[in-house]
């Protein structure tokens, strides 16, 4: 992947620095942050805290997800919780019916996630980008509708338990249900996935698909088979958000339909939006903020569905960018007032 | 055979309700991600108003309430939001849809509330050798004269043609001498409008509830999409044929039913990717 990466950044960033810096910078930051996220549980003793905490990073992840989606394809997920609900599911039911052993159920419920996204977005990438919201939304309400209504499979509105074998991958189980634990492995998750993203973004294929957004019958004039690419973006997306799912799964060891409900796709998408997704750390910035906002608010939370939607609307209309683009201005006036 | 009537029921019902958001977007481009909330709102603004008031005195309640609201949509969200990316006006809609199900949730509770069919329709009637509901009947109906009326609305008189240019190139339309904004918030207000009515109908049919909403814009987008967006015609289509497998699913499959359109709508657009009727702008 190095090799695209000299030869398409300049394209991609013609103000930014040198891509061989930008990578090494890159890989220094990523360190630092794993390092930073190894260091959390000790500096924070509040288990009440580190739950809250573990949460924000799983919906981080999922934030990540939709906001790829939208740098790359310019689509707009409405429905991410397809995927996230969707790989919650398949846990539950595989120790349920004990079908394969967890580390495949585990595999499979990324892998799934992303072949049905890739499988779906053959059709309906090609559908205009406001179609295109509308059905994501329709597809996970559809999913959750079929998680409420067949009892006998997956229990209803009650939920059923996710159960788990005592080790998987070879670690015990306790590890991924501590707070203090889980919430390491759910950080290094989300570093690397967005580690691994914006590497994708630099190199041939991101610079395609996003020159596929842009203007895609001049792309396929070009010479290059766009539909496959962005249904390929769809499938990446689709395998972090169950990605995210896995990682709520094991820490909560319950499956409930809110998993695939609308409001959850819409939480995550609005992470997304605050963050602002032009830039890869966007959505995760998002997702923190979301998470410590809603903790201040404290005793309105049961209002929480109205707060939510009007930070949306108004976030919407008066950064459209989101804070990323509003931190990427400042640093930009910053350097410029500099002699 | 009963079964392909209550299948048209259903049909005539996701026409009246999905024919609102083919008309706003043939206006503004848009979509009213709130129309789920929207047809909630209805359903609960009725139920109230004809607590005291009577059915029929709800209904109008209803109807005249969201065009109202529609009115107020056109003018604080569509009109000033229409020069940014048609996006912008779907996450601003969507953030409204959060509003309105709290709202709903904290005035009438999270409970199911059921509501009778009025008086003059509570009976029924023999029909292929079973018993039938008439209010049944009364939505078919319904449907039937929201398609006829509108028909005749954009195909007889000059504010219809207004409406049909419009969607065609809202710009040269202006550039005609067409008040393209009152024009549009007259047309929001009819989609919003019908939202309310699709609600009422909506009451004896099922029961009400804070996330009616998100349960019915499954089919409802599907049948917008399959449709093609912009066609009265394909969303009428589309209706009927989506809520028929609906409704055969609920009877033969009930466990799987609410992904059967989900297939049908992956199927047309496999085939027709600009929908049934849509010219694929």
């Amino acid at each position: 992947m190095s090799e695209p990466v000299s030869r398409v950044a300049p394209t991609v960033g013609a103000t930014g620095p040198a891509p061989r810096a930008a990578s090494g910078r890159m890989l220094v930051s990523a360190v630092l942050l794993l390092a930073a996220g190894v260091a959390v549980p000790w500096l924070v003793g509040s288990q009440l805290m580190l739950t809250l905490m573990t949460q924000a990073v799983i919906y981080a992840i999922l934030a990540t997800a939709i906001g790829f989606l939208i740098r790359q394809n310019g689509l707009t997920s409405f429905g991410h919780a397809a995927f996230f609900g969707l790989a919650v599911y398949l846990l539950a039911l595989n120790g349920k019916f004990d079908l394969v052993p967890a580390e495949v159920a585990v595999l499979a419920a990324i892998a799934l996630p992303a072949a049905l996204a890739f499988a779906a977005g053959l059709v309906i990438v090609r559908l205009p980008p406001l179609a295109f919201s509308m059905i994501t939304l329709a597809v996970a309400q559809s999913l959750h509708e079929l998680m409420l209504r067949w009892r006998e499979l997956a229990n209803g509105d009650d939920g059923m338990p996710v159960r788990l074998p005592s080790t998987l991958f070879g670690f015990g189980v306790e590890l991924f249900q501590s707070p203090s634990t889980m919430f390491v492995v759910c950080w290094c998750a989300l570093v690397l996935v967005v580690l691994a993203l914006a590497a994708l973004s630099r190199s041939h294929f991101g610079v395609l698909t996003v020159a596929i957004r842009e203007n895609e019958e001049r792309a396929r004039y070009i010479g290059y088979q766009t539909l496959v690419p962005r249904a390929v973006v769809f499938a990446i997306s689709g395998a972090i958000g169950g990605l995210a799912g896995v990682l709520f799964a094991l820490y909560n060891a319950f499956a409930t339909p809110g998993a695939l409900h609308w409001s959850l796709s819409g939480e995550a998408l609005i992470m997304a939006v605050i963050g602002g997704a032009k830039a890869v750390w966007g959505p995760p910035l998002g997702a923190m903020v979301f998470f410590v906002v809603k903790d201040a608010v404290g005793d309105l939370t049961e209002h929480w569905p109205a707060i939510i939607g009007a930070t949306l609307i108004v976030v919407t209309v008066m950064l459209p960018h989101g804070l990323s683009g509003l931190v990427e201005r400042i640093v930009r006036r910053l350097k410029d007032n500099r002699p | 055979m009963i079964q392909i009537v209550n299948g048209l029921v259903y049909g005539s019902f996701l026409y009246v309700l999905a024919v609102g958001l083919v008309l706003i977007f043939g206006l503004r481009r848009v979509t009213n991600f709130a129309h789920g909330g929207f047809f909630m709102v209805g359903a609960y603004v009725s139920y109230a108003a004809a607590v005291h008031l009577g059915f029929w005195t709800g209904m109008v309640v209803s109807v005249a309430a969201l065009a109202l609201f529609g009115v107020l949509l056109d003018r604080f969200v569509f009109r000033p939001l229409s020069k940014e990316e048609p996006i912008v006006t779907l996450l601003v809609t969507f953030g409204l849809l959060f509003v309105l199900e709290d709202l709903v949730r904290t005035i009438w509770g999270k409970d199911f509330i059921s509501v009778a069919a009025p008086d003059a329709l509570a009976g029924s009637v023999m029909l292929f050798g079973s018993q039938f509901p008439v209010y049944r009947l009364f939505v078919i109906g319904v449907a039937v004269i929201v398609a006829l009326g509108l028909a005749l609305w954009l195909r007889a008189t000059r504010v219809g043609l207004y409406v049909r240019a419009s969607s065609v190139d809202p710009v040269t339309t202006g550039m005609q001498g067409v008040d393209t904004d009152r024009l549009s918030a007259f047309v929001v207000a009819i989609g919003t409008g019908l939202a309310g009515l699709s609600g009422t109908i909506a009451g004896p049919l099922m029961a009400l509830s804070p996330s009616m909403g998100g349960y019915i814009i499954i089919d409802c987008f599907i049948v917008v999409v399959t449709g093609g967006l912009t066609s009265f015609t394909g969303a009428f289509v589309a209706a009927l044929v989506i809520g028929q497998f609906h409704n055969l699913g609920l009877v033969y499959l009930p466990e799987v039913a609410s992904v059967i359109p989900l297939l049908i709508m992956v199927l047309v657009l496999g085939l027709r990717p600009q929908g049934l009727a849509g010219t694929g702008k």
